[in-house]
């Protein structure tokens, strides 16, 4: 290699590192929202999402939730008299990068105020950080009840319960029914996911004292992209009942695998995927009727601010807010009530403040015990008419009508 | 057995797609020795294409492939003669990072005009299966390896049967003789690359109906594509068909008969043991040590 080669080598080796640098630096801080992050006549709040990966479209409407909270905020006066504003960093659902990302919004950025991101995968390293810094951190999902088993004093879910409680409502309803009309065999199927894997293995413990016996029980990698051995796996053992824990394209695959095979079971119950507002179209048809769900939220529930929340992202957005989005809207409401209440700043005493008392939001009120946990119940959710219903608790119902048995596929 | 036969099934099905979605790499890397690290980002533009087909213009995705493999393969030669080829003639590893980054242009351009939201395309054959007894064979997967059979066997014919095929033998075995009998390589290598990336739109409107993606789904489809190619042979044509179906066999195996949570393990597994016992891949004829001198 002569030297105008090698000249020419290391123009262009420099010009690829730049490329790819220039892309990795991109996936690491959007801070899209951060343009007045440092101006002194705003609150900064400061956030790390995962904008880009694999959740990247939860991440949006999550982000945009936190959007129209800070709308809100903003119309109705601000918090202590500034304008709030967003400096969010892009985590690219990465574990490593979203321990830097907080850090670096603490230390480096110095923002006052802080909210969680998003997955309990998450919000388990980035509430550490918070809580190592003695910074409030309010998170819009992560419910895995093992992030509030740590002695943590400043960590709050913004959504009625955790995990733990996510069974509740369906086996309520399971157990509502004449013996004779109840499964008699269950699947539980769930991806190896710290929110959807405890509550899977819940729901099995509660139906297994039920007297509903398991015939299949397998956990898959999140990698998983392939569901028709699954499901036909799951086929032969002919439950009358499937659960699994989808979190999520999952759901999605593992339903149209289901379909393939014309395989129908009496009742059938995913977490998160029926939440999404794509899954209907997804899986074709009218074949989402009867698919039963756990949602901490309902755009149609009476709670105060909840109609117009739902208004005002619908026209701020041109779409309807999903589940994440009202998370993260009540992830601000919790910060904002504390901050409003305390009128400073001092991270303790906003903690001290929301383990005293109850705050209204748009899922309800929210009040948390010593470690955060909130004392609620989610919602029964079914799917009809490819709409997403809710069915328990009556308080909080939309509609009177279960769809049950399931229909079967529509081929 | 009704039970071990459905699992082949689904194994040799699912086996046909990853040969689709792995035949321009193998094409790729045989002639012009580059990993082609977009192949990945390249099957995801294509489903998105075929998605845009379908869901504005009402396209079955079997018929917006013939489509869009055209406009694949104008991207391929705008990118070859544009990025490739430059970046080859500097150094051919240089080549490989160039298709690397070209792999997260590609993905942000796409989370640009189609956004983060899943999509995926729903056919009236999507969820349905043809069932012969107790077995189902589903229409989505036997389209898709239909498909992986023409393509495969389409390029195997161009190789072997055609002038352009002993052109672009002559030039990937000895360049210098190529050019002596009037082939020249890099007119060869457009060809090559343009071909290669036209293929990923049958991949790309397969992948539309089979799966739900989202612009960085391709992170997954390269380190499988790869995967298949490694085990076939770098390459090797045949051999991309053979990796696929040992692939999906072995998968759908250790789902029901060992562990749901295997069977992601399993590409990596086949690798090392491939690695160990036949290096060059189950069907190449060359040592990797033949390819790189």
């Amino acid at each position: 290699m002569n030297i105008r080669q090698r000249r020419r080598l290391l123009f262009a080796a420099a010009l690829s590192s730049a490329v790819l640098l220039a892309a990795s630096a991109c996936s690491t801080s959007a801070g899209s929202a951060s343009s007045s992050a440092n101006a002194s006549d705003s609150l900064v709040v400061g956030m790390s999402l995962p904008l880009s990966g694999a959740v990247a479209d939860v991440a949006k409407a999550g982000y945009q939730g936190y959007q129209q909270w800070a709308a809100d905020v903003n119309a109705s006066g601000g918090l202590l008299g500034k304008q709030v504003s967003l400096d969010v960093l892009d985590d690219g659902f990465d574990e490593n990068a979203v321990v830097a990302n907080y850090n670096k919004l603490i230390s480096q950025d110095k923002v006052p105020l802080l909210l969680g991101t998003f997955s309990s995968l998450l919000n388990a390293p980035a509430s550490a950080v918070a809580e190592r810094q003695n910074m409030l951190y309010v998170e819009p999902s992560g419910g895995n009840s093992d992030l509030f088993t740590r002695g943590f004093t400043k960590l709050f879910l913004a959504q009625p319960a955790t995990t733990d409680a996510l069974p509740d409502r369906f086996v309520q309803y399971i157990t509502a029914l004449p013996a004779s009309e109840r499964p008699m065999t269950a699947a539980y199927v769930t991806q190896d996911d710290p929110s959807a894997a405890p509550a899977v293995d819940i729901f099995r413990q509660k139906f297994e004292a039920l007297g509903i016996r398991t015939v299949y029980n397998q956990t898959y990698s999140p990698t998983t992209a392939t569901f028709d051995p699954i499901a036909s796996a799951v086929a032969q053992s002919a439950p009358q009942m499937i659960i699994q824990g989808a979190v999520t394209d999952d759901g999605v695959q593992f339903v149209r695998s289901l379909e393939k095979l014309n395989y129908n079971p009496k009742f059938f119950f995913q977490t998160q995927a029926p939440a999404d507002p794509a899954f209907p179209a997804a899986v074709g048809g009218s074949n989402s009727d009867g698919i039963f769900t756990a949602v901490g939220w309902s755009p149609n529930a009476k709670y105060a601010g909840n109609a117009d929340f739902v208004t005002g992202y619908t026209q701020k957005f041109g779409e309807a807010p999903s589940e994440d989005a009202a998370n993260s809207y009540t992830a601000g409401q919790v910060l904002e009530a504390a901050v409003k209440a305390v009128g400073s700043l001092d991270q303790t005493a906003l903690a001290n403040w929301l383990h005293a008392n109850t705050v209204q939001t748009i899922v309800g009120p929210l009040k948390w015990d010593a470690t955060g946990v909130p004392d609620g119940t989610l919602l029964l959710g079914q799917l009809q008419g490819n709409v997403l219903q809710i069915t328990l608790p009556e308080e909080a119902a939309t509609t009177t009508t279960v769809i049950s048995p399931k229909p079967a596929w529509q081929q | 057995m009704a039970a071990l036969i459905q699992t082949l099934v689904f194994g040799l099905l699912i086996g046909g797609v990853y040969a689709l979605m792995s035949t321009g790499l193998t094409l790729v890397f045989g002639v012009m020795k580059i990993v082609n690290m977009a192949q990945g980002a390249f099957l995801i533009l294509s489903a998105y294409l075929t998605y845009s087909l379908w869901t504005y213009a009402g396209i079955d995705p079997l018929i917006g492939a013939f489509i869009v493999a055209p406009v694949m393969g104008l991207l391929g030669v705008i990118l070859y003669k544009g990025i490739i080829e430059r970046a080859q003639r500097i150094d051919a590893g240089l080549a490989i990072v160039a298709t690397f980054a070209l792999a997260l242009i590609l993905e942000a351009v796409t989370a640009l005009i189609w956004g983060p939201e899943p999509a995926t395309t729903t056919p009236d054959y999507f969820n349905q299966a043809v069932h012969i007894g107790s077995i189902a064979i589903p229409k989505a997967q036997l389209y898709a390896c239909i498909f992986a059979v023409v393509i495969t066997a389409g390029l195997a014919f161009i190789i072997k049967r055609t002038w352009l095929g002993h052109a672009i033998t002559a030039a990937s075995e000895n360049p210098e003789g190529a050019r002596l009998i009037g082939v020249e390589p890099a007119r060869v290598g457009t060809w090559i690359f343009a071909i290669s990336i036209a293929t990923t739109a049958f991949g790309g409107a397969a992948l539309s109906f089979l799966y739900q993606f989202v612009p960085d789904s391709q992170d997954g489809w390269i380190g499988l594509t790869l995967s298949v190619v490694i085990l076939g042979g770098l390459g090797s044509i045949p051999g991309v068909v053979a990796g696929g179906l040992v692939l999906g066999v072995a998968e759908a195996l250790t789902s029901n008969y060992v562990s749901v949570q295997w069977s992601t393990a399993v590409p990596f597994i086949l690798i090392l043991v491939v690695l160990t016992v036949r290096p060059q891949g189950l069907f190449a004829l060359h040592s990797r040590e033949d390819v790189s001198s």
